[in-house]
């Protein structure tokens, strides 16, 4: 069983660097348009995954910006997130799981999956609010259609890590009784 | 803390140190001070058993209790 878990975990180790690299090759992408689209706006046409906002560029840069940074940020916060992942399972110790480190990290992960889950629904409103006004966004719903789902693992995350902090106060106990 | 671990006095009235004690009880070093410095949270009814048949005293020998207003 413990070899069992040995390989699970490093096979989620694994797992969680191959998705944190994709995330920071998109997050950087679309860094790197963003910043293209301020110094060199004729390559709006063709952003990050053939996004092409060339008319909402041309109709509005306010909206443009605006609807684009949230983009980037979530982006940036979703990298961020499995970065955090990744450290919490390489510091983790299975031997000694419930360190306050370990407690620590979960809350900061549900931390930024509740930023992640709240970031994409203010998006997600003000899209279909600024829908209204005449301007086509939908090409940029897949970005922050799963706000919901982040917002209830931010709260299930949230309470293992209230639990696990109790784990490490019974840990600490435990370490001191002799 | 209320309650006071007397092992030193014990240890010194029975002239045993601290790495013979270790050894009678299987406890180690580091445990043992833990009790001894009065940082421990617990103890387990079968190490307070084997301290006492090792120093062979009783637990009151061992264990005190001060209270709040005896402490100031």
């Amino acid at each position: 069983m413990a070899h069992k878990n040995t390989f699970v975990f490093i096979g989620l180790q694994i797992i969680a660097w191959i998705i944190f690299v994709g995330l920071s090759i998109e997050a950087g992408g679309l860094l790197v348009n963003f910043a293209f689209s301020i110094f060199k706006p004729e390559f709006v046409p063709n952003l990050y995954q053939k996004l092409d906002l060339s008319a909402l560029y041309q109709s509005s840069l306010w909206v443009f910006y605006s609807m684009y940074s949230f983009v980037l940020m979530i982006a940036v916060l979703k990298a961020l997130l499995f970065y955090k992942l990744i450290q919490l399972l390489m510091k983790l110790d299975t031997a000694k799981p419930f360190s306050s480190l370990a407690a620590r990290q979960i809350t900061r992960i549900s931390y930024f999956i509740f930023s992640i889950g709240i970031l994409s629904y203010i998006a997600r409103q003000s899209a279909k609010n600024i829908m209204h006004h005449g301007y086509e966004l939908s090409v940029l719903n897949p970005f922050w259609e799963d706000s919901q789902a982040y917002i209830l693992m931010a709260a299930v995350v949230y309470a293992i890590a209230t639990i696990f902090s109790r784990g490490v106060e019974i840990q600490n106990e435990n370490d001191l009784t002799v | 803390m209320p309650i006071i671990v007397n092992l030193d006095v014990m240890m010194a009235k029975r002239k045993m140190s601290l790495n013979e004690l270790s050894e009678k009880v299987d406890l180690t070093l580091s445990n043992l001070s833990i009790l001894k410095t009065g940082k421990a949270k617990a103890i387990r009814f079968s190490t307070l058993e084997a301290i006492c048949r090792a120093l062979d005293c009783q637990p009151g020998d061992i264990l005190e209790y001060r209270g709040e207003k005896e402490n100031n």
